[in-house]
């Protein structure tokens, strides 16, 4: 058990049951772990099992199997009863500032509702200064709290989204997809709160996102995630300058290059084909179907994630 | 200003700042209700009722039950025959006697009966010591100088003894109707307690927990709602005796599982919004996350149906005690007025529409304050 760790997942596998007995393999085996005040990045096309993954570590689904250590302490198996002081440490941003703030409530009952919840402040009055400095924080002011969420813009609402997740000043704090609902222009801004406030308060953060491009300026290490699987897992310049996974490679080739003289030399390596079922995946490597280096091997073995030099995991028979 | 084209000093504070008071939930909800002028005439009109169903009967000279068997079936406004020295008019009542009205519409004494003339259909009263005949050779129904067989002169008058009339048995109808407004709205009252309370909280537990949890206690809302309620009253009634009490516990323990069937749909469907994870993820508390999240936001469906239960609790009523299963005479309530109206509708109609006229009364008034109140709790629509 490393202490320098604020969140380490060992083995990580949730199941969903689907209809007539069968099973969804949404994550499967997965392994990392996240040291304080860094960001581990975990991208992967739509339906690998990102999110699925960040919710399974907060417990917002039972774990199938595997192990998750939340400041050393393993949280696995606990009741929410028991959880609920571990929750003080983790908190999580949403996707959708839309949905993730219920419309009925003020800006400041809001963020407030951690508070009460754990019972920092007893009562909605004695929140407010909190609130207030928390809503400075994040670049509204304390004229924004009385209103509701709808009332704000999509960007000002993920404000309002992270204001709630870090009022508690959590050690971790899981981004799932926290700016792919919001206008470039905003993602800059709320990507940059996020890591003024990690220089400021020295907190880790598990970055879900889809745009690469985003996740290298954030990341400290980047995970990438094929079917469920982590394929591979390095520091975050290294895995884009030196991608190893096919899979991995065939991503960084779908980042559109802004300059067209460098784009025309580009190797074009997309990635043919759609993602199999997660209900049947693929035997052995599950990339291989769509592989343009598979071997026979690849169907029949499942690749073990080996170091292949200087802390670069990766999950291929090639290496 | 010399120059007009000076930039103003502006702080970032002073540009979002809100300069309009701000206003704390209730004093919002309050300010969309007033500004629906349905919501506040639905108000009103409820308010009107109440008074005059619960301060109404200290007012009235009758009592619910009180019979007055010289004054059956007068309607509210009477065919009354003018005397020949204009002192006063005669009414013919349906038992064939002729009733003195006063000049200022209120009823006086039965004439004194005389004799009857079977040979030309007359029955002879006296009327302050002259004689005035009732033809009954022909309907309508005449009242004619014995002697000179002249019609006396028609007018029609206002009905100022019993402003809405009386019934079959002579009872005040006005009075009745306080008192069949007042079960009425206590029926209304009890079915909306009900269903705010055991409703909300059994469909929302149900939705919320789900699993095995939500199957027993929705095969609970099924077994109870395909009892047919009137069964259920009848043995209520073995046990407890006729009368409101029985019908406010067969309310009380059925009238709440459409609510809980439509809050437990609205639970299930919110409790997988991101902002219930949300609060679970923050380590709210079950009831938290169903008091704070899940319900407010089922509010508008929770008030459309309350809104939809209240006239259909007030029509059972009503349709119990018109079926006689109800409150037991002589209690009034709109059902029973109903009820004891059809036997002579033909003749007098006005006993059925009186009633009947107070129910629609009652729905609208619900109706609209329950559709005001959905729109006032939505912040969505705020001004």
């Amino acid at each position: 058990m490393n202490s320098e760790n604020i969140l380490e997942v060992k083995h990580l596998t949730k199941h969903f049951k689907a209809a007539k007995k069968q099973v969804v393999h949404a994550v499967d085996d997965v392994t990392f772990s996240i040291a304080r005040g860094k960001t581990l990045g975990l991208v992967g096309e739509s339906g690998c099992g990102k999110s699925t993954c960040a919710r399974t570590v907060i417990r917002m689904y039972d774990v199938t199997d595997g192990q998750i250590f939340l400041d050393g302490t393993e949280i696995t198996r606990m009741s929410q009863k028991e959880l609920k002081p571990f929750r003080k440490k983790m908190q999580m941003i949403f996707q959708d500032p839309y949905a993730s703030l219920n419309a009925r409530m003020t800006v400041r009952d809001i963020i407030a509702e951690p508070l009460l919840a754990h019972r920092i402040v007893k009562n909605k009055a004695e929140a407010n200064d909190l609130v207030y400095s928390m809503l400075e924080r994040v670049g509204l002011t304390k004229e924004h709290a009385g209103r509701y969420a709808h009332e704000f813009s999509g960007g000002q609402r993920q404000r309002v989204g992270i204001a709630r997740a870090l009022i508690l000043k959590p050690e971790l704090v899981i981004c799932d997809e926290p700016i792919s609902a919001l206008d470039v222009s905003i993602q800059a801004q709320v990507i940059n709160l996020l890591k003024d406030y990690q220089d400021e308060q020295g907190v880790s953060y598990l970055f879900i996102a889809h745009d690469l491009s985003m996740v290298r300026y954030v990341s400290d290490d980047v995970g990438v995630m094929y079917l469920g699987q982590l394929v591979e897992i390095s520091e975050a310049d290294e895995i884009y300058k030196n991608p190893l996974h096919p899979y991995t490679k065939g991503l960084l080739g779908s980042i559109p290059i802004a300059n067209p003289k460098l784009a025309r030399l580009k190797v074009k390596s997309s990635i043919e084909g759609d993602i199999p079922s997660p209900i049947q995946p693929p035997s052995g490597c599950r990339f291989h179907t769509r592989c343009p280096y598979a071997k026979p091997e690849c169907a029949e073995k499942t690749p073990k994630l080996t170091d292949a030099g200087n802390g670069h995991r990766v999950a291929c028979h090639l290496y | 200003m010399e120059n007009k084209w000076e930039l103003l000093e502006s702080s970032n504070e002073e540009r979002e700042k809100i300069w309009k008071k701000n206003r704390t939930f209730a004093g919002d909800v309050w300010f969309r209700f007033r500004h629906k002028p349905t919501a506040i005439a639905g108000l009103i009109l409820i308010v009107i009722l109440l008074a005059f169903a619960f301060i109404g009967p200290y007012f009235t000279d009758y009592s619910y039950s009180n019979q007055n068997l010289d004054v059956v079936n007068v309607p509210p406004r009477m065919k009354v025959y003018v005397t020949k020295d204009g002192s006063g008019y005669l009414y013919i009542t349906q038992s064939l006697k002729v009733l003195w009205v006063n000049k200022d519409g209120t009823l006086g004494e039965q004439l004194p009966r005389l004799r009857e003339e079977a040979d030309s259909s007359m029955i002879i009263f006296d009327c302050n010591g002259e004689e005035v005949g009732l033809y009954y050779g022909i309907t309508p129904y005449l009242i004619a100088d014995p002697e000179t067989r002249v019609i006396y002169d028609t007018d029609t008058v206002w009905n100022k003894s019993y402003i809405l009339g009386t019934d079959s048995l002579g009872r005040d109808i006005l009075t009745r109707l306080m008192y069949g407004t007042r079960v009425s709205l206590l029926v209304a009252f009890v079915a909306v307690a009900v269903n705010l309370v055991i409703g909300i909280v059994f469909g929302g537990i149900s939705g919320y927990v789900g699993g095995i949890a939500d199957t027993i206690m929705m095969r609970i809302v099924d077994i109870i709602s395909t009892i047919p309620l009137t069964l259920y009253v009848i043995l209520i009634m073995v046990l407890m005796g006729a009368g409101i009490q029985s019908i406010i516990v067969a309310l009380g323990t059925t009238y709440w599982v459409d609510m809980a069937r439509v809050v437990r749909g609205q639970v299930l469907s919110l409790k997988n919004q991101e902002f219930v994870m949300a609060a679970k993820t923050i380590g709210s508390s079950t009831k938290t996350i169903l008091l704070e999240h899940l319900i407010p936001n089922a509010m508008g469906s929770i008030l459309v149906t309350v809104t939809m239960l209240i006239p259909s609790a007030i029509f059972m009523e009503a349709f119990l005690s018109y079926l006689g299963i109800g409150l037991q005479p002589p209690l009034a309530s709109l059902g029973t007025m109903c009820n004891d109206a059809t036997e002579n509708l033909r003749t007098c109609p006005y006993q059925l529409f009186i009633p009947a006229a107070m129910i629609c009364l009652i729905m609208f008034g619900f109706n609209f304050v329950g559709d005001g109140l959905r729109d006032a709790l939505d912040p969505k629509l705020k001004k």
